[in-house]
């Protein structure tokens, strides 16, 4: 990951013989005040990670990337025992792998997860528009979209009535039970 | 061969399958419910899906649900393990229908096994000895009463849809068959929704004899001995063990052969089981399980064979691994079921487990998905391990067997271990002197307290 990046930088910003000998110093006061400014603003706006990339000069870059892990969620149960974890060749679920970092959509209070396991179609039929975008307004009972299991196409509906937040989906992908597929507020 | 297959199933035969499957260089689908999402077999799969909520019917058993599972990982063959949908022909239908393969029989040698009444009459036509009884459902008392007399009682009334013990009453006089009969009909209409019962002898003292066959689905088949699981409880089988104490070399033989020569010509494919009632050095056949049965590792002990591994091969078209000749017992072997209950009543008993240890050594094969802080779930089987120990000879079992439990920990739920130290101490289990009824008496008089 690029996060050796920054030092690297320092080191050879303070090598630099041919500039003011004053210009390491404040440039690294000012590298601080400007990283700390960052994570203000990082805070202030909730927001999961930040990367700035300053062109001082030529061979002269400041790259910053501020993040912070969100709180960890309450553990409701046991760390898996490492053992068969480890003995098992690496892989998950196609579906199950993506929603890992971060906040858990399916436990976001918006969220519709799906009632089956299948592949989603998020349109009628190839080049259609799509049921639902994120913004649109949606009345309880709308289809959302169509998820089809053994050859089968259901439609599923809007449990309730709001505003698509996010489409956590994609066109032809795969479902698990209880995978979030959009969050409707 | 396939590259991929899916395991529709849980806990330990769920493992056992995905470990053949590694063994083959076959990747594996676990599919789980909610309630399984911590499960050993989703840890240990290659790849999981989430099938649905932790009720049986909208998970494990529910059809669209695996098949859009296969569809959406592109598993090629589908394992159904035993119980759930092993034996259910409509779902073999629709596995088929999908394109995909079942490892496992036809769907028609289930449906014809799956039928007491077709399956007894098959079995006839194909030599194999039956209980003497009536021929199909009993329509009335009137003839229920004629059967009774004509075969001697006593007599068991057995709903045709019947299985696990229900729907099952015994008459041991004429005086007894109204209400034996009319409770048969009454249990197999409120629990299978088909009130025909048939009639058979029953039998007074016999041993559950039953013989492994394995078939090739292009005419041949084998035999793989017997097992002996006479130890139940209300139906159940409890501790099983292989060779049979009771069953010499020329009656393995002939039975053997004789259920061997039946398989084969039906094209039977894959493991299948022939259970027969056993008494004065007769067979009497009850029922054909059309899939790899929960006590297998007893056989696979003393043949040195890996079923499920045949099933497989066997499901992609490949022959069989081995031919009668190359089948021979070596020692003996016995395997216990550990449930999660509570003795005596047997009450089932989920909860989390605080300390797992899984006894090892020479001879010791544990088949269990528990792990240190696993949540038994309150929503399935109460089965959590089978212990099988193997040795050169049944006494050396025995003592085998009383080593193993004597290492095996499972702390924080109550399990069915403190019956097998008590039933290795019994001269009668020693002895291997035991019919299908010994383990309810012995229960009656020894587990009061």
């Amino acid at each position: 990951m690029p996060y050796k990046q920054p030092k690297s930088h320092r080191a050879a910003r303070a090598r630099k013989p041919f500039e003011d000998p004053e210009m390491p110093k404040k440039t690294h006061d000012d590298d601080v005040a400007f990283i700390k400014a960052l994570a203000e603003l990082l805070n202030e706006h909730e927001l999961t990670e930040l990367q700035v990339k300053r062109d001082y000069g030529e061979d002269d870059s400041l790259n910053v990337r501020v993040s912070r892990r969100n709180d960890p969620a309450p553990q409701q149960f046991l760390a898996p025992a490492p053992m068969p974890q480890a003995a098992a060749p690496a892989g998950t679920a196609p579906s199950s792998a993506a929603p890992a970092q971060g906040e858990d959509p399916a436990s976001h209070p918006g969220a519709v997860t799906s009632p089956m396991v299948g592949t989603v179609y998020t349109q009628a039929e190839p080049g259609a528009p799509s049921f639902v975008s994120v913004g649109d307004d949606v009345a309880e009972g709308d289809t959302l979209l169509i998820i089809e299991a053994m050859k089968t196409m259901n439609h599923i509906p809007a449990p309730r009535g709001g505003t698509v937040k996010r489409i956590l989906v994609e066109d032809g992908g795969a479902v698990e039970y209880g995978a979030p597929l959009m969050i409707i507020e | 061969m396939f590259d991929k297959i899916l395991i529709a199933n849980r806990g330990e035969i769920a493992l056992r399958v995905i470990r053949a499957a590694r063994e083959m260089g076959i990747h594996s689908v676990a599919v789980h419910s909610t309630a399984d999402a911590d499960a050993m077999h989703v840890r240990m799969a290659d790849e999981t899906v989430c099938i649905g909520p932790p009720s049986s019917i909208d998970s494990y058993l529910s059809i669209p649900a695996i098949i859009a599972a296969c569809e959406v990982t592109g598993a090629q063959a589908i394992h159904p393990g035993y119980g759930f949908l092993s034996e259910n022909a409509t779902f073999v239908q629709i596995v088929e229908d999908h394109g995909l393969t079942f490892i496992g029989p036809t769907a028609e040698h289930i449906r014809v096994m799956g039928d007491k009444i077709t399956a007894k009459d098959t079995m006839r036509k194909l030599g194999v000895p039956c209980v003497p009884g009536s021929e199909g459902g009993v329509p009335n008392l009137a003839e229920a009463r004629r059967i009774g007399e004509e075969i001697g009682y006593p007599v068991i009334i057995k709903a045709t849809a019947g299985g696990g013990g229900k729907g099952m009453k015994v008459a041991a006089s004429a005086q007894e068959m109204e209400r034996a009969f009319q409770t048969a009909r009454a249990e197999g209409k409120s629990n299978f929704g088909n009130d025909e019962v048939y009639i058979e002898k029953y039998l007074t003292t016999p041993r559950h004899i039953e013989i492994q066959v394995f078939g090739d689905g292009k005419g041949r088949a084998v035999h793989l001995g017997e097992r002996d699981c006479s130890l139940q409880r209300r139906h159940q089988k409890v501790f099983e063990e292989a060779p049979g104490p009771s069953i010499s070399q020329e009656e393995r033989d002939r039975i053997g052969k004789t259920c061997a020569d039946a398989v084969a010509r039906i094209n039977y494919t894959g493991a299948g089981t022939i259970e027969f009632l056993y008494e004065n050095g007769e067979f009497y056949f009850i029922e054909m399980n059309t899939r790899l049965q929960v006590e297998h590792p007893v056989t696979e002990a003393v043949f040195g064979v890996d079923l499920v591994r045949e099933q497989i091969r066997v499901a992609a078209g490949l022959d069989m691994e081995f031919q009668q000749e190359d089948l021979k017992i070596n020692g003996h072997a016995i395997e216990v079921r550990i449930n999660a209950e509570k003795l005596p009543e047997f009450a089932p008993r989920p909860g989390r487990i605080t300390q797992f240890h899984a006894p090892g050594g020479l001879g010791v094969r544990m088949d269990s998905a528990l792990y240190d802080g696993y949540t038994i779930p309150p929503y399935y089987d109460s089965l959590i391990g089978k212990l099988i120990v193997h040795a050169p000879d049944r006494p050396a079992a025995l003592a085998r067997l009383n080593r193993a439990l004597g290492e095996l920990i499972v702390d924080g739920v109550d399990t069915t271990v403190p019956l097998f130290h008590a039933l290795l101490q019994n001269e009668d289990i020693q002895s291997g002197d035991y019919n299908i009824h010994w383990l309810e008496h012995w229960l009656e008089t020894n587990l009061r307290d």
